[in-house]
């Protein structure tokens, strides 16, 4: 992971004389984690991969106001959840993003297998809720770089994970015993 | 802060950062002792991993198109603008030239009085220097003139003594003709006499 981190710094100062295919190295590198965050926000590749472009493109533009260059993880990140949460109110300005931008349809009692289960109680926590779990389970940020991407204190992230956690666990649980069988 | 599933227990709250690896290391430590000689504890960490590792079963999807960037100077980083001062060759030589702008306008404005006496002098000096030019010029063209004329003149004296000359030599010939005539005449003349 350090080492990962330095390779990351590499880069940004590569990128930041100038060096494109420096940048171009950062996208290969995040790109799949980035698209998948969104993905799992979104519940459309379309919008996803398009909303993927928008960030790496942000982010090359902004890289010389990347303080801490071991911390382009999180900063990357934030600049992917803040164009999530743009592209839903461009989209939907009559609606609050928290309540419609991520529903899919999944009715409960419709899971077949395991994989479903876990897309139906994803798609019943609140986006909050949601994004904190996919921060945490599959991007697996700290608390402290998630306050971060998130913009509100660790104990508000620490809320929404474990609020999530409490609902999943009740949710998969059956699912878990028949997976178990 | 939601429940736990072991609220007896006072350290229940410290299992999800033990299983997100949240704890420093003596205090993870501390939670294997603990989940050791507590079964509620264990069980309950045994039930979050369980729905981690449900949740882990949605795998990542590869992503549809490569991302990739080419160097467009549209896209390029956004500057702060002393660095974009410093990477810009026009940018930086226009500084230059108006800090020497400036330069020289504050120079002029507090060393006004003496660049006047300097001019004023350059102007006495310059009317000296015409005066010695002039007279010089004037010197040298009488000087010219008076050679000319000395010149001239013995160039004219030289042709009068030429003619001169030339004249006294007709007039000797001349002379010498006449006394030559005056002799064949005489001869002539006696010659007829005798015959």
């Amino acid at each position: 992971m350090i080492f990962r981190a330095v390779e990351d710094a590499d880069l940004i100062a590569r990128t930041r004389k100038g060096e494109i295919e420096g940048f171009n190295l950062l996208v290969s590198r995040w790109e799949k984690r980035v698209f998948n965050y969104l993905l799992r926000l979104t519940g459309d590749p379309d919008d996803s991969m398009d909303l993927s472009q928008d960030v790496f493109l942000k982010a090359y533009q902004n890289i010389r106001k990347l303080d801490d260059t071991a911390r382009f993880g999180p900063w990357l990140f934030r600049i992917a959840h803040n164009e999530a949460y743009s592209a839903f109110r461009k989209k939907r300005p009559e609606t609050a993003p928290e309540e419609n931008f991520f529903e899919r349809q999944t009715a409960p009692g419709m899971a077949i297998d395991l994989s479903l289960a876990v897309r139906g109680a994803l798609d019943r926590l609140s986006p909050e809720q949601r994004e904190a779990v996919v921060l945490k389970v599959y991007e697996g940020f700290k608390f402290e770089e998630m306050a971060d991407i998130l913009e509100c204190p660790v104990s508000t992230v620490k809320s929404r994970l474990y609020t999530a956690l409490d609902l999943l666990k009740t949710e998969l649980a059956p699912a878990n015993a028949r997976g178990g069988r | 802060m939601s429940t736990s599933d072991n609220p007896a227990c006072e350290r229940a709250d410290l299992i999800r950062d033990y299983a997100f690896d949240e704890l420093t290391p003596a205090e993870r430590q501390s939670m294997e002792q603990h989940f050791a000689s507590c079964s509620g504890c264990a069980a309950e960490l045994d039930r979050l991993r369980l729905t981690t590792a449900a949740l882990r079963v949605l795998p990542d999807v590869e992503v549809p198109r490569r991302i990739a960037f080419v160097s467009d100077k549209v896209l390029e980083p956004k500057q702060g603008w002393w660095r974009a001062f410093w990477n810009s060759g026009p940018r930086l030589g226009f500084a230059s030239a108006c800090v020497l702008a400036g330069g020289l306008i504050f120079a002029s404005a507090h060393r006004q009085p003496e660049v006047r006496t300097i001019v004023q002098t350059a102007s006495a000096s310059q009317a000296r220097i015409d005066a010695a030019v002039s007279k010089a010029v004037s010197e040298a063209v009488e000087k010219t003139h008076a050679d000319d004329a000395r010149l001239t003149q013995a160039a004219l004296d030289a042709v009068d003594a030429k003619y001169e000359a030339k004249q006294q030599e007709l007039l000797v010939n001349l002379q010498q003709s006449y006394e030559y005539m005056q002799k064949q005449t005489q001869r002539i003349v006696r010659s007829a006499y005798v015959q």
